[in-house]
C-alpha cells in the first residue's frame, strides 16, 4: 500500500492495549497514529522507544519499529537509535515517573543534546501501574497514597522550565481531552529538527478521578510559540500547569554523531573547530 | 446549546470529508471501546459497542458510496469544522469506565448520536450551499432516526441509570 494512503488504522498493531477504559493514553494513541498518517510516515521509517510503565506498553500498539526499553532509560536507547540511523524518525514515549524521575538526567541531558528525537510523555501526576503512588509530578498535598498520607510535600517538578533550562528546542503541551488538536501538535513537533518535549496531560481516572476535572480547567495559552527563551521562561513562570499549545520553538544546530569510519584530518580540525 | 460547528461547509465535497470523518472515528472508537472492554471481562458491554461499531461502519460505507462521485478534500484532523475535540458522533474515553453495563452504553451511544443529529441539523441549517442544506438535512433526519432507536431500546432495557455498584475488590485500592 502506498504511503499516501494509509489511514490512522493502518498504524495500528492490532494488539488490544491493556489500558483501564476511561485512561488517557487512548487519545495519546489515537493522535500519534493519526500524525503519523498525516505526515505519510512509512512505517520502516519509524522507531518508537518506550521506558516502563502504562504509557510506555505505547510501542506495542503502534505498527512500526517499537523498542519497549528499560525504566528511565528510554531516551538513552532513543539516542544510541538516532546515532546509528539517523534517517529514522524516532519517537519516545513515557510517563512522568519513567522521565521525570527514574529517567530525570537522561532528560536533561537529552534535551541539552538537541538530537533530532520527539519526546511525547504521558503525564498523569501518579504512578499507575504500581497503584497510585505520587510522582515527581504529583502536587506536594496530594494524600491519596498510603506512602505519602500527609502529601510528599515536596514540590512538583516542572517539565517545560526544565527542558528550556536545559536546552531543548521545542516544548509543548497537550491534552488528551482534546485529541484533535495534540495531534497538531505532535506534527509540529515531528517535524521540527531537534529535541521536542509534547507534554501531554493525559489523565488517570483509576487512581486520580480528581483528574476528571482538567476537561474544564485545561485552557489554550493565548501567546504565538517564541523562539526566544527569555520569553519562553516568562510563559513557563506564569503557567499554571493546564496550560496548553506550543510556547517555544527556536532552530538551532541539531546534534548527529556521524558514522564515518574515515575521516580527512581537515574534517576532524573543522568539526572540533571552537 | 453551544454550536457544534466552527464554520462555515460550503461544498458537498467538503460535507461528504466532515460526514465520512464523522462515521469512520465513530465506528473505530466504538471498535476500541469493545476490544478494552473484552480485555477487562466485561462482554455484554463489550459485544453492544461491537454492535455499534458495526452500524457505524455501515453509515461509513454508504457515506463512501455517496462521496464516490466526488474529489474530497484532505483535511487535517484538527481542521474539522466541528466544535468537539474529535467526530460528534465519537464517545469520550473518559465516558466509559470497566464497572460500566449495557445502559450506561447505550446512554453514551445516545449521547453521541444526538450530537451527530445536532451536527447535521447545523450545517443543513448554515451552510450557504442549497445541495449542502438538503443533503445534510436527510442525515440529521437518519440520525434522528437512530436517536428514537436507542431511546427505544433504553426504555426496552428498563435502564434506571443508578451509579455504578461499589466494586468490593477495586483496582485503585491506594496501596
Amino acid at each position: 500500500m502506498p504511503v499516501s494512503a494509509l489511514k490512522a488504522r493502518d498504524y495500528k498493531s492490532g494488539i488490544k492495549p491493556v489500558w483501564c477504559p476511561g485512561c488517557g493514553h487512548f487519545a495519546v494513541l489515537s493522535a500519534l497514529t493519526k500524525a503519523l498518517a498525516y505526515l505519510e510516515l512509512p512505517k520502516e521509517a519509524v522507531g518508537l522507544v518506550s521506558g516502563i510503565g502504562c504509557s510506555s506498553r505505547l510501542p506495542s500498539y503502534v505498527d512500526s519499529y517499537g523498542f519497549h526499553g528499560v525504566h528511565g532509560r528510554a531516551l538513552a536507547v532513543a539516542t544510541g537509535l538516532k546515532a546509528a540511523r539517523p534517517d529514522l524518525t524516532v519517537l519516545v514515549t513515557g510517563g512522568d515517573g519513567d522521565g521525570f524521575s527514574i529517567g530525570g538526567n537522561h532528560f536533561l541531558h537529552a534535551c541539552r543534546r538537541n538530537m533530532d528525537i520527539t519526546y511525547i510523555v504521558m503525564d498523569n501526576r501518579v504512578y499507575g501501574m504500581t497503584k497510585g503512588q505520587a510522582s515527581p509530578t504529583t502536587a506536594p498535598d496530594w494524600s491519596r497514597s498510603k506512602m505519602t498520607p500527609h502529601g510528599t510535600g515536596v514540590r512538583r517538578f516542572q517539565p517545560a522550565a526544565m527542558a528550556l533550562a536545559a536546552g531543548a528546542t521545542f516544548i509543548a503541551r497537550a491534552f488528551s481531552g482534546n485529541p484533535s488538536e495534540m495531534t497538531r501538535m505532535l506534527v509540529e513537533a515531528i517535524r521540527h529538527p531537534g529535541f521536542s518535549l509534547l507534554h501531554c496531560l493525559s489523565p488517570c481516572l483509576t487512581f486520580r478521578p480528581d483528574q476528571r476535572d482538567w476537561k474544564e480547567k485545561a485552557h489554550g495559552i493565548t501567546e504565538e510559540p517564541t523562539s526566544d527563551p527569555l520569553e519562553a521562561a516568562r510563559l513557563i513562570n506564569a503557567d499554571d500547569g493546564l496550560g496548553l499549545g506550543i510556547v517555544y520553538a527556536e532552530q538551532m544546530p541539531v546534534w548527529q554523531p556521524r558514522t564515518d569510519a574515515s575521516r580527512s584530518v581537515e574534517a576532524l580540525e573543522e568539526e572540533l573547530r571552537v | 446549546m453551544n454550536s457544534l460547528l466552527s464554520g462555515d461547509i460550503t461544498s458537498v465535497a467538503e460535507f461528504l470529508a466532515h460526514a465520512l470523518e464523522l462515521e469512520v472515528e465513530s465506528a473505530e472508537r466504538y471498535n476500541e471501546l469493545a476490544d478494552n472492554m473484552e480485555v477487562h471481562n466485561n462482554p455484554g458491554v463489550a459485544e453492544l459497542f461491537r454492535l455499534l461499531a458495526e452500524y457505524g461502519r455501515r453509515h461509513a460505507g454508504a457515506v463512501r458510496q455517496q462521496a464516490s462521485t466526488y474529489e474530497l478534500p484532505a483535511i487535517p484532523p484538527w481542521d474539522f469544522k466541528w466544535n468537539c475535540p474529535e467526530g460528534p458522533e465519537s464517545p469520550c474515553a473518559e465516558d466509559t469506565n470497566y464497572l460500566m453495563n449495557k445502559c450506561d452504553a447505550l446512554q453514551v451511544a445516545l449521547h453521541n448520536e444526538q450530537r451527530g443529529r445536532d451536527f447535521y441539523a447545523e450545517v443543513a441549517r448554515s451552510s450557504p450551499s442549497s445541495d449542502v442544506q438538503r443533503i445534510a438535512a436527510e442525515m440529521a433526519e437518519e440520525e434522528g432516526g437512530h436517536v428514537e432507536m436507542l431511546k427505544e431500546w433504553i426504555a426496552r432495557e428498563a435502564c434506571d441509570f443508578q451509579p455504578a455498584v461499589d466494586d468490593l475488590d477495586p483496582p485503585n485500592m491506594p496501596e
